[in-house]
């Protein structure tokens, strides 16, 4: 995988951020265009290159989602078509309220705080089966790696996006209608 | 983008918006959403158990104009029809009786979605066993 190979690490989803951090700026340092000022075209070109690639590479990998994004994408394991069912019915009456509150309609303001709340408080939750399960997955690449445990990522994944987008709309919304 | 008029019409003037009784035994309740764009459907056919007939039909969509025609078109359509024939409804009816642009296909599926389930749901709930599922 370029990324990984990129800061010369093994694939997995549990990385030290500060050993990738100091991975990430010795290679970005070797590779500064300006220490090739004098070198030919072919290789400035290269060293061009390889600071884009450490540039992506950093910016993926420091971060837990992108980071299991980007390998999931790897192991071409895509997105699923379906939201999380045992949320949609919370998902309606959010909507309900979210209609009421801009029609003008003040008292549903305190529904969506709650709904507010409890999603934030369900992304967190969703954030450390997350990490659960990356540790989980390390694990098995001793051995056999563990690909069940890369669709159960993937489901949260989706969960977390669909939990997000939501945490988004609500907050916009609450923003606008600012109560006073 | 141009929405047909057909589309239009079912947007302005949505058909048979509002809920039934979610308890009520005759009473199939399908929620369904669609994941890229956050939108939800909630769909609700109401069958006379005699006769496998729906009577009424409702919907209530949170989403797109081509979602909220779909769901419009799908509650008309439901009407007077037996819960197997509802379930012999494709998405592909819907888009080509809304003239959907392929960018809003996924718009009728919800509502094929929302079909079934609320037909799968009725199902269950009078002890018939379902014998087709939800594709998709
Ligand atoms: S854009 Fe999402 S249902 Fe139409």
């Amino acid at each position: 995988m370029r990324f990984y190979e990129a800061l010369g690490l093994e694939p997995g989803l549990m990385l030290d951020a500060q050993d990738l951090q100091r991975r990430f700026y010795e290679r970005s340092r070797q590779w500064h265009p300006d220490r090739r000022a004098r070198a030919g075209a072919a290789e400035q070109q290269k060293a061009l290159e390889m600071t884009a690639v450490l540039n992506d590479a950093f910016r993926t990998l420091r971060d837990p989602v992108a980071r299991a994004g980007y390998f999931l994408e790897e192991h071409k394991i895509v997105s699923s078509k379906h939201p999380p069912a045992e949320l949609l019915e919370e998902v309606f009456e959010m909507n309900m309220a979210l209609d009421e509150l801009r029609r003008g309609d003040e008292s549903a303001r305190p529904q969506l705080i709650d709904a507010r709340d409890r999603f934030v408080k369900l992304l967190a939750e969703i954030d450390h089966g997350l990490s659960a399960l990356s540790i989980q997955y390390d694990k098995s690449l001793r051995g056999t790696p563990d690909e069940s445990l890369l669709l159960a990522i993937r489901g949260v994944l989706d969960r977390r996006q669909y939990v997000s987008n939501l945490i988004r709309d609500v907050e916009k919304e609450l923003n606008v209608h600012v109560s006073n | 983008m141009a929405y047909s008029n057909k589309v239009l019409d079912h947007y302005n003037h949505p058909r048979n918006v509002g809920s039934m009784d979610k308890s009520d035994p005759n009473v199939g309740t399908g929620m369904v959403g669609a994941p890229e764009c956050g939108d939800v459907m909630k769909l609700q056919v109401k069958v006379n158990p005699e006769t496998g007939v729906i009577e009424d039909a409702k919907f209530k969509t949170f989403g797109c104009g081509s979602a909220i025609a779909s769901s419009s078109l799908a509650t008309e359509w439901l009407r007077g029809r037996t819960v197997d024939e509802a379930l012999a409804i494709k998405n592909t009816d819907i888009v080509n009786e809304l003239s959907l642009p392929p960018v809003k296909i996924h718009c009728s599926v919800l509502a094929e979605d929302a079909i079934k389930a609320a037909i799968n749901d009725y199902k269950a709930k009078s002890g018939v066993t379902a014998k087709e599922t939800a594709t998709a």
